[in-house]
């Protein structure tokens, strides 16, 4: 339990329990932050300890006055609800499909350009010198799950100009991940995680295969976690992914769905 | 876990511990209930966080959409529903600032207006007051500099390096500070249990 790898000063262990009250007070950012949520997943002493924290400072929100949130945010939680729970709500009509329709048109569109990105990936690996990254795409709202709305998302690997693509179908719940242009080195394997944006453990999406696009079928867990915003990351493990006893490897590159 | 202060808010309590049990079943009129008796306190928690109306109502429904997809994820022998929503509450608020800052400080968290000089409600609910006088003695036994950063993490999101930088420290020395309080204060809640 008691690592000694990070001493910051001189005195003070950064044991488990430490990080754990990091982690619950928010310090944390960053690859740490990510790190500690891959934790949860694996290691349930820390996700205890974390909940022990949480816990002991839940009582100083007391402090904190209340205030009344506008009327109208209820309707809100309530029709995104509705659109998680996958029932029509009430005014869902004609317009609504003829809306849809042009939502796939507009990700067959997305499609074919990231297509068209992931081939100018790979002639950037026949020219070396292009360091030009491709900007990661911002979360740029909460996230949402619409029913039918495809999300995608592009993962720039460092600065490679090489780049997954994600893509998630919510209609039939499956995920193609495109690795093309990347190769693999022989030591390690590249893992693709999920951050659920409610801050709770990464969820594994599986090890990505270079080279190749891949269509996999997510369970529930997984999908009940799928919006725009949410962010992928990318570590590095050994051959296989993660052993089950270890924490995840080095985050080696990140992205975020976005709706289309 | 020990009662609330008083019969009313015991009375609360369990009118939310029952609709948490009935969200979990699926029931989704429970979620309704629920937000109808915890909001005030949420909302104040996202608000306190973030600073900002809309950033803390974004978040404040993410919460709800949250609690709704993942009912299943509270654990009634581990927390009273309210103490485990302001957690809830409080993550996600500190997640969004987190994202805000990712986006290149959208979240105008220095310049937030001043909060209407608004007293917790009648009936809001508290977390339990047994721990709330524990976490109370323990953190009034650190030394000042310690509780004050601790406190300012809490209450206002803010990480290391903010802190560091705010009191001019390096981030070194905030860590050491921060982690030595910290240490403290486990013993101290230990020794309580």
């Amino acid at each position: 339990m008691s690592d000694e790898n990070d001493m910051d000063r001189d005195d003070i262990k950064r044991d488990d329990p430490m990080l754990a009250a990091e982690f619950s007070l928010g310090l944390l950012e960053g690859e740490e932050l990510l790190s500690a949520r891959g934790k949860l997943a694996s290691d349930p002493d820390f996700a205890w300890r974390k909940q022990w924290w949480d816990n002991w400072f839940a009582p100083w929100t007391d402090e904190i006055s209340g205030a009344e949130p506008s009327a109208d945010v209820w309707g809100e939680i309530e029709a995104r609800v509705l659109a998680a729970s996958g029932e029509e709500a009430s005014g869902l009509d004609g317009a609504n499909v003829v809306e849809l329709q042009s939502k796939v048109r507009r990700w067959q569109w997305v499609s074919a350009l990231t297509t068209a990105a992931a081939v100018a990936a790979l002639a950037l690996v026949v020219l070396p010198a292009g360091t030009e990254t491709i900007p990661t795409p911002g979360a740029t709202e909460a996230p949402q799950i619409a029913a039918a709305d495809p999300l995608v998302a592009q993962v720039p690997i460092g600065d490679t100009g090489l780049r997954l693509d994600v893509t998630y179908m919510p209609d039939s719940e499956r995920m193609l991940v495109g690795a093309i242009g990347l190769t693999a080195d022989g030591v390690h394997d590249h893992e693709l995680w999920l951050v659920p944006a409610d801050g709770s453990a990464l969820q594994s999406l599986g090890v990505v295969t270079p080279g190749e696009v891949r269509s996999v079928t997510l369970p529930a867990e997984i999908t009940q976690n799928m919006g725009s915003g949410v962010e992928l990351v990318l570590t590095r493990e050994p051959i296989g992914g993660k052993p089950v006893d270890q924490d995840a490897g080095p985050v080696v590159a990140q992205g975020a769905f976005t709706q289309v | 876990m020990a009662d609330g202060p008083t019969p009313a808010s015991a009375e609360a309590r369990e009118a939310l511990k029952a609709a948490m049990a009935r969200l979990a079943d699926g029931d989704r009129s429970a979620l309704e209930d629920i937000y109808r008796a915890t909001r005030v306190k949420l909302f104040g928690i996202c608000l306190r966080i973030l600073g900002d109306r809309k950033e803390a109502e974004d978040a404040l429904q993410d919460v709800y959409v949250n609690l709704w997809q993942r009912a299943d994820r509270y654990d009634p022998t581990r927390a009273s529903p309210i103490s485990w929503l302001a957690t809830f509450a409080r993550n996600r608020a500190i997640d969004r600032l987190r994202t805000g800052k990712v986006r290149g400080g959208a979240v105008p968290v220095e310049e937030a207006a001043p909060l209407p000089d608004q007293a917790p409600l009648a009936d809001s609910l508290l977390v339990d007051a047994e721990q709330t006088a524990q976490i109370h003695t323990c953190i009034e036994g650190l030394d000042e500099n310690a509780r004050g950063h601790i406190r300012a993490a809490f209450f206002d999101g803010k990480t290391y390096a903010e802190l560091a930088e705010t009191a001019d420290v390096p981030l070194g020395t905030m860590k050491s500070w921060i982690r030595r309080g910290l240490q403290r204060l486990r013993a101290c809640l230990e020794a309580s249990e």
